[in-house]
């Protein structure tokens, strides 16, 4: 009896220690590499910036935000599986970027390739107008494209973008035609917009958010209206099924072991269930999405599938 | 305007990371490939535990210090430190090539100072006006800027005018290869996945201007710099007293720096080329640009560093970058939690904006004896170094500094042959500065371009859109003038030649 | 009065930069072809345009009037090659073995390459240290205090 009691013990302890080697095994060791595809000043790096600090509270490491802009973030993704696979270094992934770009050109990235770990947020289209613009509502924006199709402009950020399929789509939910403007990042859009060279903008909730006064958002992409602008309806309440925007997540080289994943998407989850940072997020305009690894598949699968189908449907790729 | 937020300014604390700044700041300025948005990127997590005020204080410095450091390779090495600099290098590397750096050197920090107050005093009391500006400038206003500035090109060619366009015409290409910002075409990269990035502005800059410059310094034993004897303070005082009488220069350029800051976009190597072009136009007949003219650098310098003020204007009372440096200290008072606009301004609104700007002062004003000292330094260093040790100091700079921009070994490479192919035409008499401005102006000309398009053509009115608005009618008025007074004063002065000949 | 004629060595080399740039200007046009967006088409085809017909006039103003002062100059092509060539070999090493070995390989070629006085131990010594301070000084400062990762 002894005997089994003691192998027994001896058992159960191997296992806890494996087990505690186990996830021992993927831990940080010195400051971590966050690469930003793009500019400085984006969404994608005020975001990181604000997860910057809780970062370095809950893990004790410094996170050093760089920037390797280019091709609209293709650069950065092409060379993302090149890079160290340690857990030290992570990049930043938007959609519908990653899925849109791999299917007009070869770029040097898929979207199956990349390992995604986090979606942490997302910025969901909105409408923005001037403060002085005579659009009130939605409705007024919608007679003024029926009068005078393809005279109503909008300003956006660039092309094949979260903006532009947003205006794809809603003209043809809307049955109606409107003008698109490219221009290069959500700054030149809006300065564009506040300095009346378009009469409307297509952006996100964080524009009404920085921008307060002195614009108007007339809708939102969202399935609730946004806690920090309550007057400010849904697409969905106007009649539009419309809801999402560009959501921005984290990725791993794809070499990184299943542990270190694991490992990056409990930290993020961690920071992401972090009151505080929600509440400056969600005061910054943006808004909360919780998607992890386990969640990983399905969901990429159906946004995937989306973007696809509206790229297509928009003419954007074959 | 808040005394009150002066003397917070004044604190031990915040002189101590203004001064700390602007000395940071100027070293890594005179790094060619680090970027002054580089300096106050890597500083920016620092700031989180500082008060916002504090912050703004030290990412200011660094940022004024970094626009003045770049002058410092302009002058000594024909590179520009940063991309503000490159007009600096048209006169500086002149001067410094007939043994006159250090005078060139103590104007460019004369000058940066004299630009830093006016753009920083322009924004201590007429932000919100001028923010005006920044929303006035449209999608045609920049093209026909664009194209102003690639005229400047023409009258900057000094006789060589074909080649100039040339090489602007080639800058212009190089600026297309990659992902196009106007369409998400792909353009140029013959299947290459390395040229999806296209060229970036610093290691093409690197590329063209320094590793000429280094091809040149190995193959023969003559020293870099003429070195003349006794490098004294003396030539501070001749600076002084050039600068002096050169006031009015200053004031211009200066006054074209803060505007062209105020358009976000522009940035410092606009900003120097327009005061540049400005200046020369303006020259009395004694005046040589092109060949070594104090008056040139002090345009330059002057405009660049008064950017730093300008840009703050629309970053502050919009929140839209004046300037990339902008847009990652704008990030950085983000997560601080400060919110722009006007309201920053207004009195009992937040001090911060106000200590801010008085710190911005401060700073530049101690830039005059940490730069008049640090520009002493590095020219006794510069000139003093035999070459087997400049040579490849300055050649390892380069290789690090392209390569930190991206992480990317393909940008040195690529860095090293726009280099060699630069050295090959540049022999032949096309030189860099048309093709580093090409490439500069490139993108804000199509997206200019681009977008008048689309948007005249969706109102149906393209040639009103085009022709039409004041500010693009004024601009191209300005073009012409440019374009046709060098011929003009051409004209005149064989006019003046004939008849005194005639009459001797 | 007559202007020196004659085919200068700058002469030629001014023609065929030249016309390298026309090349470039027709492989630009020709690339034009396969865009999908009219947007994307419309500026480089006015850049190549541009390009191509400011390339002539140069070559036809040369040929009018030779310019006698350009060309490659006096000055040793050994040391220009190898000092192109060590910066070209260090981006190639440094994937394999490491910034440190690579840009110390630069920094060695570049060195060679530049030195003109003899080569005497003490020099050589000097040289040598100042070289590894400064490789090291820079690598300290861009890994440690700006924080770029460098291979």
């Amino acid at each position: 009896m002894r005997r089994t009691f003691l192998k027994s013990l001896l058992a159960a302890s191997t296992a806890l220690s494996i087990g505690v080697m186990g996830s021992a095994s993927a831990e940080l060791s010195g400051s971590v590499n966050y690469i930003i595809p793009f500019g400085p000043g984006g969404e994608s790096d005020i975001s990181a910036r604000f997860q910057q600090p809780f970062f370095k509270e809950k893990f004790g490491e410094d996170m050093v935000i760089s920037y390797q802009p280019g091709g609209g973030g293709a650069v950065g993704w092409a060379s993302l599986n090149g890079l160290n696979a340690d857990g030290q270094t992570i990049m930043g992934v938007n959609l519908p970027h990653i899925v849109i770009k791999p299917a007009q050109k070869d770029v040097g990235f898929t979207t199956e390739g990349l390992n995604i770990f986090h979606w942490f947020h997302y910025t969901p289209d909105a409408i923005v107008v001037e403060a002085s613009s005579p659009y009130q509502s939605l409705q007024d924006l919608i007679d003024d494209a029926k009068e005078n199709p393809g005279a109503v402009t909008l300003s956006g950020s660039g092309k094949a973008s979260a903006n532009h399929l947003a205006q794809i789509k809603f003209d043809s939910m809307a049955d109606i035609t409107t003008t698109y403007v490219p221009f290069k990042g959500t700054g030149a859009a809006v300065t564009a917009l506040l300095g009346k060279q378009v009469k409307a903008e297509w952006g996100y909730s964080t524009v009404g958010a920085t921008q307060g006064d002195a614009v108007r958002m007339l809708a939102v992409a969202m399935d609730e209206r946004h806690p920090l602008f309550p007057d400010v309806p849904t697409f969905k309440e106007l009649g539009f099924d419309m809801v999402g925007g560009a959501y921005r997540g984290l990725a791993l080289p794809d070499s990184a072991s299943d542990e270190t994943t694991q490992m990056w998407s409990n930290m993020i989850t961690e920071i992401n269930q972090d009151p505080a940072f929600r509440q400056q997020m969600l005061d910054g305009g943006f808004a909360m999405l919780d998607v992890g690894v386990d969640e990983m598949d399905e969901f990429m699968a159906a946004r995937t599938e989306g973007y696809l189908a509206d790229a297509r449907a928009a003419e954007l790729i074959e | 305007m808040d005394i009150g937020s002066f003397f917070s300014a004044l604190t031990p604390l915040n002189l101590l990371f203004a001064l700390f700044g602007v000395v940071a700041g100027t070293i890594i300025g005179s790094i060619p490939g680090l970027t002054a948005t580089m300096a106050v990127a890597v500083l920016v997590p620092i700031t989180f535990s500082m008060e916002p005020a504090s912050a703004l204080i030290l990412l200011g410095a660094i940022y004024t210090g970094a626009i003045y450091g770049g002058a410092y390779a302009a002058i000594l090495l024909n590179t520009p430190g940063t991309p503000s600099a490159i007009a600096t290098t048209f006169d500086g590397y002149p001067m410094a090539k007939r043994g006159e750096g250090d005078l060139a050197v103590a104007l460019a920090c004369f000058a940066s100072v004299a630009g830093g107050l006016v753009g920083a005093f322009a924004l201590l009391f007429l932000a919100p006006p001028l923010s005006r500006v920044a929303l006035a400038f449209g999608p045609v206003e920049y093209f026909w800027l664009s194209i102003f500035g690639l005229s400047l090109i023409a009258s900057l060619s000094n006789g060589n005018l074909a080649k100039g366009l040339a090489g602007g015409a080639f800058g212009l290409i190089l600026s297309t290869v990659g992902v196009a910002e106007v369409s998400a075409d792909i353009r140029l990269t013959f299947g290459s996945q390395t040229m999806i990035g296209g060229f970036g502005v610093v290691g093409a800059l690197i590329g063209l201007y320094c590793i000429p410059v280094l091809i040149d310094l190995v193959a023969v034993p003559e020293r870099h710099l003429k070195v003349e004897k006794g490098v004294q303070s003396v030539r501070i005082a001749d600076a002084f007293l050039l600068a002096m009488k050169s006031k009015f220069n200053l004031l211009r350029s200066s006054v074209i720096g803060t505007l062209v800051g105020i358009l976000p976009g522009a940035g410092g190597s606009v900003a120097g080329l327009v005061a540049y072009s400005e200046a020369k136009r303006n020259a009395k007949p004694h005046q040589k640009f092109g060949e070594g003219e104090p008056d040139g650098i002090m345009a330059t310098e002057a405009a660049n560093n008064a950017t730093v003020g300008g840009g703050f204007i629309p970053t502050l009372v919009l929140g839209i970058p004046g300037t990339p440096p902008d847009a990652v200290i704008l990030g950085a008072l983000l997560v601080q939690g400060v919110r722009t606009g006007p309201a920053l301004f207004e009195s009992g609104g937040s001090s911060i904006a106000y200590t801010f700007i008085y710190g911005l002062i401060i700073a530049t004003v101690l830039m005059l004896p940490v730069g008049l000292l640090i520009g002493r330094y590095a020219y006794k260093s510069i000139v003093m170094i035999p070459k087997a040790v400049l040579v490849p100091t300055v050649a390892f700079m380069t290789v690090i500094g392209t390569f930190a921009i991206r992480n990317s070994v393909s940008d040195v490479v690529i860095m090293i042959l726009l280099g060699v192919f630069g050295w090959v035409v540049g022999r032949f008499g096309f030189a860099a500065s048309p093709i580093v401005l090409g490439l500069i102006l490139g993108p804000i000309a199509e997206q200019g371009f681009v977008q008048t398009w689309i948007i005249g053509s969706a109102v149906g009115d393209l040639s009103g859109m085009f022709f039409g608005r004041p500010i693009s009618q004024g601009i191209v008025a300005f073009t012409l003038v440019s374009l046709l007074y060098p011929v003009y004063s051409a004209f005149r002065q064989k006019r003046i030649l004939a008849n005194s000949g005639g009459a001797a | 009065m007559s202007a020196t004629r004659g085919v200068t060595r700058s002469t030629i080399g001014t023609l065929l930069v030249a016309s390298l740039f026309v090349v470039m200007g027709i492989v630009t046009l020709y690339d034009t072809l396969s865009y999908g967006d009219v947007d994307s088409k419309v500026f480089p085809r006015a850049a190549a345009s541009l390009l191509i017909i400011a390339s002539i006039f140069s070559i036809v103003l040369t040929l009018l009037k030779p310019a006698a002062d350009e060309g490659f100059g006096t000055g040793s092509w050994w040391r220009r090659v190898l000092l192109v060539v060590s910066m070209l070999a260090a981006c190639v090493l440094m994937p394999l073995y490491g910034f440190v070995v690579a840009s110390a390989f630069a920094f060695l070629g570049a060195l060679i390459a530049a030195m003109h006085d003899e080569w005497r131990l003490k020099n050589a010594a000097i040289y040598v240290v100042s070289g590894a301070v400064v490789v090291g000084g820079f690598y300290s400062l861009f890994r440690f205090g700006l924080s770029v990762p460098l291979p």
